[in-house]
């Protein structure tokens, strides 16, 4: 018995395996950040977990948000610079379909959290 | 005495005590990081012959079916001198010329191909060359060398153990105007060689792909339901024609996007996109 | 959807059908609670009480035919009234004295002279959308839009209710009751508030796949307001005001949008789809389904079977990106 527990303490802490932390959105309400996707109607262009009504395919999907290196395809995906694609993409990229969004900043930010703590 | 019933049972869980265990002690050694995946570390000789053994007798009878053509028709020396200088010498090196740190770090080292051509059929080499070893540092080259240009490799592989450094140099200086020649079509659809294009340009360590064993990577977006899709990297409507020419060159439609020019040639640019389009079917 | 807009039937715009609905089965619905509680004292007197003799003919002729007989007499006449009042509003009627005498006639009184004579508004259902012609005096070209009514409040309004493909029905639930609108007839629903606001009206027929998303929004307005806004709707679009809007322009006729939709004052006339000739002042889009911006404007021209799964709207990929962007500002600037 005691063996069975040595080992399956040693798997416990084997099975841990260190990762860097996730980026985080200093000032963003994930929860309202939720809200905010739903009034402003993303799932429209793009499927995001955690809101059913959130079905798109003009855009790609949204999931494990965090975990991804660059946001479109072209600008390493850092808190910031995620908050000014939400609001004005055109002008970070020029022929995107994506639309510049009438939103406050801190609505962006709100909306960012939410992605980045998403599955 | 133990009745014969009796026998039969603790045999059974014996043996199922000991599948049990065997699972337990590999999740040890596995899960508490145990066993070096280092390159620095070396073998043990009994993994070493087996893997070495393994190697050989997998490519005997994979290759057991490739029909040699008559190579002094079908290959040219300098054209297979071409496609070593470009691929193959920064790994194994050549006569005189020492290969790479590319080539040195690894494990299991390259073989020195003076030694395995004189050993190796010809059918062997050509199956080496283009299917790759895996788990080690050689790749395929079924998608970058076209078939006469694995043939030509093959017959300058035959005669590299024939030069002297000297001559090996002097080779070089003469068929420096030869070129290796790329693939020039896509053979006949079907799922598996579009599924094989895709990991040979390694697609799938950017992108997660249908039906494809591979790293869970978010580098670019997963392809999964690509017919679904109205935008190919949110710019280009997403038809067949249009991903085909996101394909080859990235860089023309979107500048600047992290997706780099991989040379995909277009014959396999379609394949490539047909599987995309039809996966989810 | 746009959330501030009242749908509910148990707290209906003021001095309006619903309200005279809501005020029946108030009564209906307390009537038959006070009736209840005193048929189940009675019962548990009978059953328990001290075995007093009574007079059976006298409870059974009483409480089972007097009683009934004049209750139900006067609900009868009460719903009556109900109904004619709801059809009446909007003009004079001889049942409006019984109405007052009941305090539920607000909404046909205050109607009982109308100023401008009945505003007449064809609502045309189709699968899955509003088709919306507000009648013009003199015969005079009438106004054409889709998938929202606006009217100015305390005046009566008509809605000619009709359908070109399969039964629908109109239900704003705040407002009126329900009035069925049927292929090859013409049904009849009369609606009047006192009060602003934005109500919710829904489809309330099953009508095929998409009836749970067949939506519009009526939004009540004071009569200055609402002229404005009509006078506004009547006039062709506006001409595009920068090369951002040029693009978008032109784009709408590259992807042959102009085949189903019309924009008066370009040469799109289609007839297949709703008019969209002052789109981006509607309050909603694709029958009440999405918000109306340049967002979601752009995701339902670009994915419209994934909001609306087979409706008529077909996938296109005729718009770049940028193109794509382009044709949403421009029908947002629709106004």
């Amino acid at each position: 018995m005691r063996a069975a527990l040595i080992v399956s303490c040693a798997l416990l802490t084997a099975c841990a395996v260190d990762t860097e932390p996730l980026p985080q959105v200093t000032g963003g309400n994930a929860e309202r950040g939720r809200d905010v996707i739903r009034e402003y109607e993303c799932g429209v262009c793009h499927v995001i977990p955690g809101i059913p009504a959130a079905s798109g395919r003009v855009g790609p999907a949204l999931d494990a948000y965090a975990r991804r290196p660059y946001i479109a395809g072209k600008f390493p995906n850092q808190p910031e610079t995620l908050v000014r694609w939400i609001l004005d993409a055109p002008a970070m990229a020029p022929q995107t379909a994506m639309p510049a969004i009438a939103m406050s900043h801190q609505e962006a930010r709100d909306a960012a959290a939410y992605l980045y703590e998403s599955d | 005495m133990i009745a014969h019933r009796h026998k039969v049972l603790f045999s059974v869980i014996g043996a199922v005590a000991l599948v049990v265990l065997g699972a337990v002690v590999s999740m040890v050694i596995l899960l508490s990081g145990a066993y070096s995946t280092a390159a620095t570390k070396q073998h043990f000789l009994i993994t070493y012959r087996i893997l070495e053994l393994g190697l050989k007798y997998s490519v005997a009878s994979n290759a057991a079916d490739i029909v040699v053509p008559d190579l002094k028709r079908v290959a040219n020396v300098e054209v297979g001198h071409a496609c070593y200088r470009e691929h193959c010498v920064q790994c194994h090196g050549a006569p005189g010329v020492a290969r790479d740190p590319l080539g040195r770090g690894q494990l299991p080292s390259p073989s020195s191909l003076e030694q395995s051509a004189r050993e190796w059929p010809s059918s062997h080499l050509f199956y080496v060359t283009q299917q790759g070893v895996r788990m080690s540092g050689m790749p395929a080259w079924e998608f970058r060398i076209s078939e006469q240009g694995l043939w030509s490799t093959v017959a300058f592989l035959k005669r590299m153990p024939t030069m002297t450094a000297a001559e090996y140099k002097q080779f070089t200086a003469s068929s420096a105007n030869a070129e290796c020649p790329k693939p020039t079509t896509a053979g006949v659809y079907s799922n598996e060689r579009a599924q094989l294009m895709l990991r040979q340009y390694a697609c799938d360590n950017c992108h997660i792909i249908e039906g494809m064993v591979g790293p869970v990577t978010h580098v670019g977006p997963s392809l999964e339901n690509w017919r679904e899709r109205k935008y190919i990297a949110g710019v280009l409507p997403n038809t067949p024609e249009n991903l085909v020419r996101w394909i080859v060159d990235p860089q023309g439609v979107s500048p600047h996007t992290l997706m780099p020019d991989l040379k995909v040639i277009e014959p396999h640019a379609q394949h490539m996109a047909r599987y995309l389009m039809t996966a989810s079917d | 959807m746009p959330s501030q807009a009242s749908s509910s039937v148990i707290h209906p715009a003021p001095n309006s059908g619903a309200e005279l609905i809501d005020q029946l089965g108030t009564v209906l619905y307390v009537g038959g609670a006070v009736i209840f509680v005193v048929v189940m004292i009675l019962a548990i007197w009978g059953v328990y009480g001290r075995g007093r003799t009574i007079n059976p003919q006298r409870w059974i002729i009483g409480g089972g035919l007097v009683f009934p007989a004049v209750t139900l007499t006067v609900l009868l006449v009460y719903s009556l009234a109900v109904g004619n009042a709801l059809t009446a509003i909007g003009t004079s009627n001889a049942l409006q004295l019984f109405l007052e005498c009941f305090g539920g006639g607000n909404a046909a009184a205050n109607a009982r002279e109308p100023s401008n004579g009945l505003l007449r508004i064809h609502v045309i259902g189709k699968q899955w959308w509003w088709e919306v012609r507000y009648e013009q005096p003199g015969n005079g070209e009438p106004v054409v839009l889709a998938n929202e009514i606006r009217m100015p409040t305390n005046q009566a309004v008509e809605l000619v209710l009709s359908s070109t493909d399969v039964i629908h029905s109109f239900w704003a639930p705040s407002l009126a009751g329900k009035v069925d609108m049927i292929p090859g007839r013409t049904t009849r629903l009369r609606l009047q508030t006192s009060e602003e606001g934005t109500f919710r009206a829904l489809c309330a027929e099953y009508c095929g796949g998409q009836h749970a998303l067949m939506m519009l929004f009526v939004v009540t307005q004071e009569p200055t307001a609402f002229n404005a806004w009509l006078a506004q709707q009547r006039e062709p679009a506006v001409a595009p005001t920068d090369s951002f809007l040029t693009l978008g322009h032109d784009a709408f006729f590259k992807g042959e949008c102009h085949t189903c939709h019309t924009i008066r004052g370009t040469p799109a006339n289609g007839t297949d789809g709703p008019d969209l000739t002052h789109v981006g002042s509607r309050k909603s889009l694709a029958a009440g389904v999405l918000n109306n911006h340049i967002g979601t404007m752009a995701g339902w021209i670009a994915g419209p079977q994934e909001v609306k799964p087979g409706n008529k709207m077909p996938e296109t990929k005729a718009f770049t990106g940028v193109e794509l962007r382009a044709l949403s500002a421009w029908l947002g600037s629709l106004q």
